[in-house]
């Protein structure tokens, strides 16, 4: 087998070509299973990954009719741009839309707007971009360096070594060490981060990163890991009520949670679940907070151990944990998850009350918590209610805008001749809103004049990439 | 019962858990995968909680099923072991041949060890990456000078080209049933055996494959 090098470093000078023309993905360099080496070309899925990877065999994924999607959308842009208010007065249809899944073309700004990312974002412009100039301290870059070629490493944004995804997750990992030097780095915030700059660019990303990190999983990545040990106890403890049978399997075979819990939490199910699940967890954890990874596990759980008739197939703890590393897929699809989870009878308030109980208990066999994480909050509503955005926060600011024909007649902005002429078609009369933030992963270091201004056509009745609606110049 | 199947793929007489431990990103998951799977990948993800795999080899005129245990290897990991270490009798305390920072820990890493684990615990220092030895910043030698001052076995291994990797987990389970034929084996003891000899961990049930000396 050729000599092939670890690569230590990043080499930015020479970006690795994994693939010839850029359409297929491809796995790092020579990789072999069972000791033949994978072939070279594999199908890539509409979620970015290679050759199957990371969705349950073979099953229909949900398909939503395209007029659904639509009007989907249209119903999250609205709420976007008026985002204060429905979460003061109808967050309780916010928080159903985020179950009924979000739009995937709205999906990373929801995140952002549900995560309160968007208004750390605007309260603090430019820090990114500090952070980012930065060389970052040596040793956290050294174990950054080392992890970035390991995440979802079968995802085609991440497979090639040194190439926008890494480099990307890079920043976004070293700006965090920066931004808070006393907690450092911790491994799994980097598939965290990776699930994020799948959905929008390193600026976003790295403040959603940092509202997950101290607002919805405070401690998880903290030194100690006390947190996460916490909510292990939390889960265990909640299992009994919710599945005796499987929560007393596990007592007597001594598996600790934190022998099966540990990725499931701190990667937030992203390593567990095939991707569609994942998503329509995140979408209802970053709306609800941490109770919905608390009832996932307490699903998965329930279904694979929960009979006595399933964990006498198991008579000892290594077989228990193997049968918790392999769930069955069927307990894993997307419909069936989400609505146990939406089923499942755990309230905020159980949680917090165990919270206390298992601190007490950790005060009592060990002593004091060394690690004083802030009480977490839980979900999108107690984030805005701590953090009270103002309303310039939230608006949202585009930055490739295209002049609309439609412009002199709502007086806005001159049409661009060229642009009316090339269609010579009549533009349908809608009502014109504010624009539509649009992101540019790669914006120019230069001032943003934009050349290009856009207006999107929110109420339009009309599907919203419809080529009729062609404004590019 | 010597060796009866019932209900399991395979006979065997012990089950030996061993764990890999050492900094990060110095193999450890590649080794596990290399020796239980035969296989290996530049890109393995980052180990987060707990990975493991079995393998059941021939030794002599026994049958070993090695469970083998992989985990983080951050600092910060370091936590949560107690329970990784529980039952523990072998371990491959594994560093990075070509970076000589992940060899410095390997005294911190013994002192965990020895903490949490199994006091008669078999322990083997592992240089890997020997396919880079162009690279290499840790001298066989001394590392060799090392191991044998602390008294625990040596191997220098490379998961990629599988160098050494059978040697290496071989020689830690047959140092581990040396260990465990030399002392009495607890009767009913199923996923570990104890090198000391007294009560371990069991649970009294009627799984077989556990052989009595």
């Amino acid at each position: 087998m050729a000599k092939t090098k670890q690569g230590n470093g990043l080499d930015w000078g020479s970006t690795d070509k994994l693939t010839d023309n850029g359409k297929d993905g491809l796995y790092g360099r020579e990789a072999e299973v069972n000791g033949n080496a994978i072939p070279q070309e594999e199908r890539v899925d509409k979620y970015g990954f290679i050759g199957g990877a990371q969705q349950s065999g073979g099953e229909a994924t949900e398909e939503i009719p395209i007029e659904v999607l639509r009007l989907r959308e249209s119903k999250w842009l609205e709420m976007l741009n008026n985002w204060d208010k429905w979460m003061a007065k109808k967050h309780k249809k916010v928080k159903e839309r985020c179950q009924k899944g979000v739009p995937p073309s709205l999906r990373g700004r929801a995140w952002l707007y549900l995560t309160g990312g968007k208004v750390k974002r605007e309260q603090n412009q430019g820090r990114f971009q500090e952070l980012d100039d930065q060389p970052g301290t040596s040793n956290w870059v050294d174990i950054i360096e080392r992890d970035l070629h390991r995440q979802f490493p079968f995802h085609e944004m991440f497979s090639a070594r040194g190439g926008h995804g890494q480099q990307d997750l890079f920043r976004v990992l070293k700006a965090y060490t920066l931004y808070r030097p006393e907690e450092g780095y911790c491994q799994a915030q980097a598939p965290i981060a990776a699930v994020l700059l799948m959905h929008m660019p390193a600026e976003d990303a790295f403040w959603v990163l940092v509202q997950i990190c101290e607002k919805y999983l405070p401690g998880y990545y903290s030194t100690g890991l006390e947190a996460i040990q916490l909510d292990g106890e939390i889960l265990n403890a909640l299992l009994k009520k919710v599945s005796p049978v499987a929560h007393g399997h596990l007592k007597k075979h001594k598996l600790e949670p934190i022998l099966y819990m540990t990725e499931w939490f701190m990667c937030a199910f992203s390593r567990t679940l095939p991707w569609a699940s994942v998503l329509r967890v995140w979408d209802m954890f970053l709306c609800e907070g941490v109770k919905i990874l608390f009832k996932v596990g307490l699903v998965l759980l329930k279904y694979m151990l929960g009979s006595q008739e399933k964990v006498k197939a198991c008579q000892g703890l290594y077989e228990t944990m193997e049968l918790l590393r392999a769930i069955k897929p069927q307990y894993m699809q997307e419909r069936f998850l989400v609505h146990e989870i939406i089923a499942l009878p755990v309230s905020e308030r159980d949680i917090e009350k165990e919270h206390h109980t298992q601190q007490r208990r950790w005060k009592e066999t060990r002593g004091d918590l060394n690690c004083k994480s802030p009480p977490r909050m839980h979900g999108a509503k107690a984030i805005m209610a701590a953090e009270p955005p103002s309303r310039q926060d939230l608006r949202q600011r585009p930055t490739i805008i295209v002049e609309s024909p439609l412009a002199t007649k709502t007086g806005v902005l001159q049409a661009d001749d060229a642009k009316r002429g090339k269609n010579g078609k009549d533009w349908p009369k809608t009502t014109i809103l504010p624009p539509v933030e649009t992101v540019n992963p790669y914006p120019s270091s230069s001032d943003p004049l934009p050349l290009l201004k856009h207006m999107t056509l929110q109420e339009s009745k009309e599907s919203l990439s419809s080529a009729e609606h062609d404004t590019y110049l | 019962m010597n060796g009866q199947i019932m209900g399991s793929d395979e006979a065997y007489n012990f089950v030996f858990k061993v764990v890999l431990i050492g900094e990060s990103g110095v193999g450890k998951s590649n080794l596990l995968s290399r020796f239980t799977k035969n296989e290996f990948n530049h890109d393995t993800r980052t180990t987060i909680g707990v990975e493991f795999s079995t393998r059941t080899v021939q030794l002599n005129t026994f049958t070993i099923k090695a469970q083998i245990w992989d985990t983080a290897g951050l600092e910060r990991y370091r936590a949560i072991t107690s329970a990784y270490y529980r039952g523990a009798v072998g371990a491959l305390l594994v560093y990075d041949i070509t970076k000589h920072l992940t060899y410095e820990s390997v005294e911190r890493w013994l002192k965990e060890l020895y903490e949490h684990a199994d006091p008669h615990i078999v322990v083997m220092l592992v240089g890997n990456k020997t396919d880079l030895e162009s690279e290499r910043s840790v001298p066989t030698e001394e590392a060799k000078d090392f191991a044998e001052k602390k008294g625990i076995l040596f191997l220098e291994t490379s998961a990629l080209n599988s160098s050494n990797v059978e040697e290496a987990f071989n020689s830690v389970l047959t140092e581990i049933h040396k260990k465990v034929s030399s002392k009495e084996v607890v009767r009913g003891s199923i996923n570990a055996v104890t090198l000391n000899g007294s009560k371990e961990e069991t649970t009294e049930e009627s799984k077989p494959c556990c052989r009595n000396i």
